[in-house]
């Protein structure tokens, strides 16, 4: 889609709003006609040539008066426009959030850091340019009922004027392209600074350890000197494409001057005549300055867009016409009541393959069943495909083939079928909200007696009781911090109290000390209704298991039991003793 | 130069409307159309000059104004690096940034903008008011306390709107911090139905961030509102004035012109003052936290003794206690001797202390009680320099930076042949991978290290430690990211790293302390059990026994 298309569908999301943002705005930059006449007036008045006959007072009356509507309209354009701006802007994050949770782009190439940045910032420029179509429209209309009342005065002076006028836009627009290329080098010799001294201050320890403090800071001198270097090229020439838009004004008044010489001897033309056609050239001035920038502007915008487009799996998504609930209650939260068919029997993978991006790690024909009330262990070493394998399982990566069979019924889109009630999970990495406990848990759902029957089935009721505020403390950067054990216990209890058939974690244990490790793994084993598949390289946790997977290059080379397995697997063997002398 | 400029720059600017009033009078008089032209022509001169002069003192201004913040940027990384270790766990990288490069680059403002434009604005204020004071007192008059209550009166509105912005901010920040969080957890939040909940939460933060926005901005608005008031009644008085001082013929209409052209200029340097005032403001909080951070002192003094001797060292630990910041207490009266040359292997649950020790060793921290001695001196008196350069430190925390290869092992010293570099690579098995770099080590690294494995670049970090030759290496479970085949790999590469020195391995596998003489366990901060190797082997009750027989499952159980 090209970005005129999505501006378009943008603007049809809340057309009224559009409309009412656009003429409040054209009629504020159309306002400055009145104050023109106005002066022309006054000065007119002053040689006796009055127009309008009100007398000084009446003038100056009308000055105010005028004025006031203009307060006015600019009062109501504001309200509009950041509303309009808010809701333009709005809808590309919610949008670009909603679809990134729901079907994340493959590959997860982007950085969270870049990620939150182009919502923030390239939403921004899309909003900017969406509300600056209204100065241009507006700018446009002064310009042309402008240009009318000059012309009426003297179609001569104002041909004269309006020449050097288109002179500058052209101007504008031919600089317009090197400013951009200038700005993005500046901004690039700043990001590098930044990111630089980021990267400095992260390794901090390791710049201390190498003695090397002088030498990083030598080198973030040269980084330093290069970016001044692009500013002063940036700063220059924007202020020389400033000052040429300002002294087209300038030289514009002279060439009036120049002109209006013969024409205020004859009488043909009044001081107020003169007056009216400084006054309108300022403004044209602006308009043309405007112009030029609005190019770049939209160019931008397109850039942004794609940019915001790369976020998700298909651009168009970002202008779905969705609700935003910028005022008033938020949607309720429903819980799907389970069914007979969500109630797990049998789980069956047959023929897995998916690979990463990169060609690592990537899994390839794993197939194998769960059976209600069993607990599955999933074993390999580092790199064998553990991970992938239950990512591309609940379809939180792309599979290239086979097919998973939920009570020997296929299902078709993983992503959105292995949820609470059918399943829950707890990865290897726990993320956390900077909010309470208790939201961190719940995530939503309605808080029911089995939320302390997590919490102890996690091993997370100590910790919670040595916590300030216990299940309401407020953790993350700005509350406390977990240690990372508490973080993944955390994550159990979130998985837990969804009640699921199915629960799906990835090596909970690796942070945790031998108690607590313990303490968790009696507390899961105890829960007989429950079915697990569990990744896990642990001696005692293989060897109470059901059944055992185990994984190597990205295949699952032996199931059975344990008892049988440790007979018949070297590779397995082979882990546990790595596992066994390992792992504190 | 820059004044001279300056002063130039508002006579110009000063001279323009006083041009334009020749010329109006000139043309009402009926004067030749020669003398108008030449008036119009010097008018059309003065504004080129004008935008001339302007470019120059910005470019010149710019130029001062960035030289001087680069190199207070420069003063506050090197301060700031050089700061112990307690202070950077408090300070993380996204805040050091703000605080160095966001604060400086506020003041730089400060350098290149504010006395250049206020005074210079304030200067042609000033001067239009002289100059219309020779026209007419009143006039004169009217006109200077116009400019002084326009800028007052738009201050006031400023400093109204200022609070609300400070509270957008924070919510901004918060709402982004949130968005990040979110985005980064996508299969949690997927795959535990948390999807509606999630956007529940972003509706929320919308709903109060519109809020806010809305006040925010509409107090923006309020500034061009009043603007347009101001400048309304500026109107008001050149016209009541100018009415009747022509009607009292004590004025021409090029001077009426002449005092509205004025007027309106105005506009523009009071625009500019208040913008720059309301920097100002900004900059001070700025200075306020950079003086702060400058300020900082470092609770790791230098050593001011000699330097440590050539090779091994050995180690004394005598009652050392430490806790971080007066937390909990991390070691509690450690005692230790390490003849040199002699391998101390460490053993321990997490948060047992383990890697609390190697930190004191390297002075990133001091203990609280109790010294430590290195080659028979206390730690304190050795000089920082000279301390690290004898002392090398591997953790399994790799710290690449987004550079070259080569400045990633030299930490962008220059004097490293590359001859050394090759030596050392080959020396860990990095030899294949650097062959297959496509610039060899000019190949640019990311920062995460992207195309790089776990255990390379581990084997990197372990690179920067053999570049150097240390008398005492420590080893903080250095290959706890290698997969066997590496691993191996870089035990052939330790026993060359370790021989002739003393070491400190904190061990992930205990098998890595075969190489060991010494074994010490901890235990919350305390010794459980520590002597040679070959005793507590023999020993069939020690803990280490233990360990080695049920692997550390039972560790401390």
């Amino acid at each position: 889609m090209k970005t005129y298309h999505l501006i378009w569908r943008m603007i049809l999301y809340r057309p009224w709003l559009y409309l009412a943002d656009a003429l409040t705005w054209i009629l504020i930059h159309v306002f400055p006609v009145v104050p023109g006449l106005i002066i022309r007036e006054f000065f007119d008045m002053l040689v006796g040539q009055s127009r309008l006959g009100l007398g000084i007072w009446g003038l100056i009356a009308l000055l105010v008066a005028t004025a006031t509507a203009h307060i006015a309209n600019i009062a109501a354009g504001a309200l509009v426009d950041i509303r309009h701006r808010f809701t333009m802007s709005g809808l590309l994050r919610r949008n670009a959030l909603e679809s990134m949770l729901a079907s994340p782009v493959a590959g997860e190439a982007k950085s969270t850091g870049e990620t939150v940045n182009i919502l923030e910032e390239d939403a921004k420029q899309v909003e900017d340019v969406i509300s600056w179509s209204f100065d241009m429209m507006g700018m446009t209309s002064f310009a042309i009922v402008s240009a009318v009342i000059l012309i009426g005065v003297s179609p001569q002076l104002t041909l004269m004027v309006l020449i050097p006028m288109i002179f500058v836009v052209m101007l504008a627009q031919s600089a317009s392209g090197r400013l951009e290329r200038y700005r993005r080098e500046s901004r690039k010799a700043t990001s590098l600074v930044t990111e630089a001294m980021g990267e400095a201050f992260g390794a901090v320890q390791a710049i201390k350890v190498a003695n090397a403090e002088d030498r990083v800071t030598a080198h973030l001198k040269v980084l330093g000197d290069r970016r001044r270097d692009a500013m002063l090229k940036d700063k220059l020439l924007s202020r020389i494409l400033d000052s040429i838009f300002e002294n087209a004004s300038r030289v514009g008044t002279g060439i009036i001057l120049l002109v209006a010489a013969r024409y205020l001897q004859l009488g043909a033309l009044t001081v107020g005549d003169f007056a009216l056609f400084v006054y309108y050239l300022d403004n044209v001035t602006e308009f043309a300055a405007f112009f030029g920038n609005f190019n770049v502007h939209y160019r931008q915008a397109g850039v942004a867009l794609a940019r915001l487009g790369s976020l998700v799996k298909e651009p168009k998504e970002l202008v779905e016409n969705k609700p935003l609930y910028l005022v008033g209650e938020l949607p309720e939260i429903r819980t799907k009541v389970p069914d007979e068919a969500d109630r797990l029997v049998k789980l069956t993978v047959k023929g897995l393959t998916a690979s990463y991006l990169d060609g690592e790690h990537g899994i390839e024909d794993v197939s194998f069943e769960l059976e209600r009330g069993t607990f599955t262990a999933v074993t390999g070493r580092i790199g064998s495909g553990k991970t992938t394998m239950v990512r591309a399982l609940l379809g939180l990566i792309p599979r290239d083939s086979g097919e998973v069979f939920w009570n020997w019924k296929l299902v078709e889109d993983p992503r959105a079928f292995f949820v609470p009630p059918r399943s829950a999970y707890a990865p290897q990495v726990p993320h956390l909200f900077s909010d309470t406990m208790r939201n961190n848990i719940l995530l939503g759902i309605p808080e029911g007696v089995n939320l302390q029957e997590s919490i102890k089935t996690a091993a997370l009721e100590e910790d919670l009781a040595d916590l300030e505020k216990g299940i309401d403390t407020l953790i993350g950067p700005k509350g406390t911090k977990l240690s990372g054990g508490q973080q993944q216990r955390t994550a159990v209890a979130r998985m837990l109290v969804r009640n699921a058939e199915l629960m799906v974690f990835d090596d909970v244990s690796s942070a945790l000390d031998i108690e607590t490790e313990k303490q968790l793994w009696q507390a899961l084993a105890d829960r007989k209704d429950l079915t697990y598949l569990v990744i896990t390289n642990r001696w005692g946790v293989i060897m109470g298991a059901d059944k055992v997977l185990v994984m190597n290059g990205g295949r699952v080379i032996a199931q059975d039991t344990p008892d049988e397995l440790i007979r018949t697997s070297p590779e397995l063997r082979a882990i546990l003793e790595e596992s066994g002398n390992g792992g504190v | 130069m820059l004044a001279a400029l300056i002063v130039l720059g508002i006579a110009f600017q000063l001279a323009g409307p006083q041009i334009l009033r020749i010329f109006i009078d000139a043309a009402i008089s009926g004067k030749p159309l020669d003398t108008l032209s030449t008036t119009a022509a010097l008018y059309i001169a003065v504004a080129l000059l004008c935008q001339l002069i302007g470019v120059l003192t910005t470019y010149i201004s710019e130029k001062v104004g960035w030289t001087a913040t680069n190199a207070l940027r420069e003063d506050l990384v090197g301060h700031c690096l050089k700061l112990d270790m307690a202070f950077h766990k408090e300070h993380l990288p996204g805040e050091m940034i703000e605080r160095i490069d966001g604060d400086t680059t506020a003041l730089s403002n400060l350098f290149t903008k504010f006395t250049v434009t206020v005074l210079a604005n304030l200067l042609l204020i000033v001067g239009m008011a002289a100059l219309l004071l020779r026209e007419d007192i009143m006039v004169g008059g009217g006109v200077s306390l116009f400019a002084v209550i326009a800028l007052l009166v738009l201050l006031r509105v400023q400093a109204l709107a200022v609070p609300h912005w400070v509270k957008l901010r924070k919510a901004r920040a918060e709402f982004y911090g949130m968005l990040g969080e979110q985005v980064s957890s996508v299969d949690e939040i997927s795959a535990n139905g948390a999807i509606p909940y999630v956007m529940n939460r972003f509706y929320a933060m919308q709903q109060q961030l519109l809020r806010l926005v809305t006040r925010a901005s509409f107090m923006g608005y309020t500034m061009w509102m009043t603007t347009v008031m101001v400048f309304t009644a500026g109107y008001a008085l050149v016209f009541s004035l100018g009415w009747r001082l022509w009607a009292q013929g004590r004025m021409t209409i090029g001077t009426v012109y002449l005092i509205f052209t004025y007027i309106n200029y105005l506009n523009g340097p009071i625009e500019q003052v208040r913008e720059q005032l309301e920097d100002l403001q900004k900059s001070s909080a700025s200075i306020r936290r950079i003086s702060g951070l400058l300020g900082q002192k470092n609770e790791v003094s230098d050593g001011e003794g000699p330097a440590l001797d050539e090779g091994a060292l050995s180690l004394e630990v005598q009652g050392l206690s430490f806790s971080y910041a007066g937390d909990l207490q991390v070691l509690e009266d450690l005692n230790l001797k390490l003849e040199p040359g002699r391998v101390l292997g460490v053993l321990g649950r997490t948060g047992s202390g383990k890697t609390t020790i190697t930190r004191l060793l390297n002075r990133f921290y001091d203990p609280d009680y109790g010294r430590i001695l290195i080659g028979g001196r206390d730690l304190r008196s050795i000089p920082l320099e000279s301390l690290r350069k004898r002392i090398t430190y591997v953790t399994q925390d790799v710290q690449l930076l987004k550079a070259s290869v080569r400045d990633n092992l030299t930490f962008f010293d220059v004097s490293v042949p590359d001859g050394r570099l090759i030596e050392v690579l080959e020396a860990i098995g990095l030899d294949e991978w650097l062959r297959s770099l496509p610039n060899g080590f000019d190949t640019q690294l990311s920062s995460e290290g992207s195309g790089l494995s776990a255990g390379q670049s581990q084997l990197l970090a372990l690179a920067r430690a053999f570049l150097r030759k240390p008398g005492f290496v420590i080893l903080d479970e250095a290959s706890s990211r290698l997969d066997p085949v590496t691993e191996k790999l870089m035990e052939g590469a330790m026993d060359r790293l370790l021989s002739g020195r003393t070491a400190m391995i904190i061990a992930h596998r205990i098998k890595t302390l075969d190489r060991a003489d010494d074994i010490l366990i901890l235990s919350h901060g305390k010794v459980l059990e520590y002597g040679q190797r070959k005793d507590l082997l023999r020993d069939p009750d020690s803990q280490y026994n233990r360990l080695l027989k049920g692997g550390m499952e039972d560790m401390l159980a």
